[in-house]
């Protein structure tokens, strides 16, 4: 059986996704102020490399990059709430772009598995 | 044969290494993170020799033609001489051709230099004073037409390098320059795409490179070019862009002034978001500020524009470096 990265189409599927999540997740709310003020193109290349993590694709990421990685957002207020508002981002982006069910969930368990990571728990 | 050197200096590295990993062997501080050619956090610039396709996967076309690459992917083959992604890279000498008053604050260099400064319009360089002290410049000038390059540079009261430019700098001057830098140019532009221009004060200079650019190039889609001033003094090339689009079908320019109330008035930026509606087709170039930049940028693609069709060109306030 093919991997979750190759049954959701590889790097170009994570391209395809990439601007859409990205979008999705400055239009929410709950999260948007984590944003401000960053540099958009590396956000945007950031993004990307969560997205192939999450989609199962290749990646050497550590906890320890995670951690060091969100620690300035830790300091301004991140919690779960707002690791549940990213997940239910990404899940958004996967449907509007016609991926299954099962390919959603598998991705939203994915991106899950570095939560503890993300908030330095 | 030394097939990797960093800055001025050879860097050993093993047959099937990486870039990154050779860089950190010599423990220069190189960034990176994901080491997989995906984060871009470590991303340099050959300033000779190509790096191999599959160390510019993922980045933008104007990227690549400028020689941006990701070291953590790099299996170099050919000889590459590389800098850090934001470091101008050697200093080449440079002789003032002539000096002008644009307006009350603006000026126009224009600077003879070696023929080995390469570079396409809408990149900038770095002047370099006789103390060392930089700045960054965008470039207004076309190498295929003009023997010169052109800054367009606005003079701060008590600036070091405005006193420099001011006092100091008259035809047959010498001084220094190093570069180019900057991504903000005419390259992955479909000829038939809209283009819109925009920026405020001396961010008309790299737009005007890419407008003489694309119009050198034959682009066939409109060319929409914004420029916003806070007096009516600052729109200062105002009378020859009105006059160039009476040459070009193709061309509009749109000028803005914040202090004014007429036909004219406004912010620029406020302009450019009302007349835009085809944003997911359109090639953007935003030069100016950073409120001017990020605010266009983070307005264009929320309302559908892709991230990669914004080229843009922050000027950020002196020493601060760009």
């Amino acid at each position: 059986m093919s991997s979750l990265y190759e049954r959701l189409g590889g790097e170009k599927a994570v391209d395809a996704a990439v601007e859409l999540f990205y979008r999705n997740v400055l239009a929410d709310g709950r999260i948007a102020r984590f944003f401000d003020g960053v540099n958009m193109e590396d956000q945007l290349a950031k993004q990307k490399s969560f997205l192939t993590m999450a989609f199962g694709g290749p990646n050497k990421y550590t906890g320890k990059d995670m951690r060091k990685a969100h620690e300035r957002l830790v300091a301004k207020g991140l919690n779960d709430s707002h690791v549940d508002a990213v997940i239910e981002d990404l899940s958004r982006t996967l449907r509007q772009l016609g991926v299954g069910e099962k390919e959603v969930q598998e991705v939203a368990a994915l991106a899950n598995s570095v939560r503890n990571d993300v908030l330095n728990h | 044969m030394t097939l990797l050197t960093y800055r001025e200096a050879a860097i050993e590295i093993e047959p099937g290494e990486d870039v990154l990993s050779a860089l950190l062997r010599a423990e220069i501080d190189a960034p990176h993170s994901c080491r997989s050619g995906v984060c871009q956090s470590c991303m340099h610039r050959a300033v000779e020799g190509n790096p191999p396709a599959a160390a510019q996967q993922g980045l933008s076309d104007a990227q690549k033609a400028l020689g941006y690459f990701l070291p953590c992917v790099c299996v170099p083959e050919t000889p590459l001489t590389i800098v850090p992604a934001r470091e101008a890279g050697a200093r080449s000498e440079a002789v003032v051709h002539s000096i002008d008053r644009l307006s009350d604050d603006v000026v126009r260099l224009r600077l003879e230099h070696d023929s080995d400064f390469a570079y396409r319009p809408g990149q900038l360089l770095e002047l370099i004073a006789d103390d060392g002290l930089g700045r960054h410049y965008s470039l207004a000038s076309l190498p295929e037409e003009d023997s010169f390059v052109e800054l367009h540079i606005r003079l701060h009261p008590g600036g070091r390098m405005s006193r420099f430019i001011a006092e100091e700098l008259a035809p047959g001057r010498q001084l220094h320059i190093a570069g180019p830098l900057g991504t903000c140019i005419y390259e992955g532009v479909d000829p038939d795409q809209p283009m819109a221009l925009i920026g405020s004060g001396t961010g008309l200079a790299p737009l005007i490179g890419v407008m003489r650019d694309a119009l050198r190039r034959g682009h066939r889609g409109s060319i929409r070019l914004y420029h916003g001033a806070r007096e009516r003094e600052g729109l200062y090339l105002h009378d020859h862009l009105e006059t160039l689009t009476k040459r070009h079908a193709n061309l509009r320019y749109v000028p803005r002034v914040l202090s004014d109330s007429g036909p004219h008035g406004g912010d620029v930026a406020t302009a450019a978001l009302e007349h835009e509606n085809a944003l997911p087709h359109t090639a953007f170039f935003l030069c100016g500020g950073e409120k001017l930049v990020g605010r266009l940028k983070r307005v264009l693609f929320l309302k559908g524009a892709s991230l990669k069709q914004i080229r843009s060109d922050t000027f950020l306030p002196a020493g601060s470096g760009r």
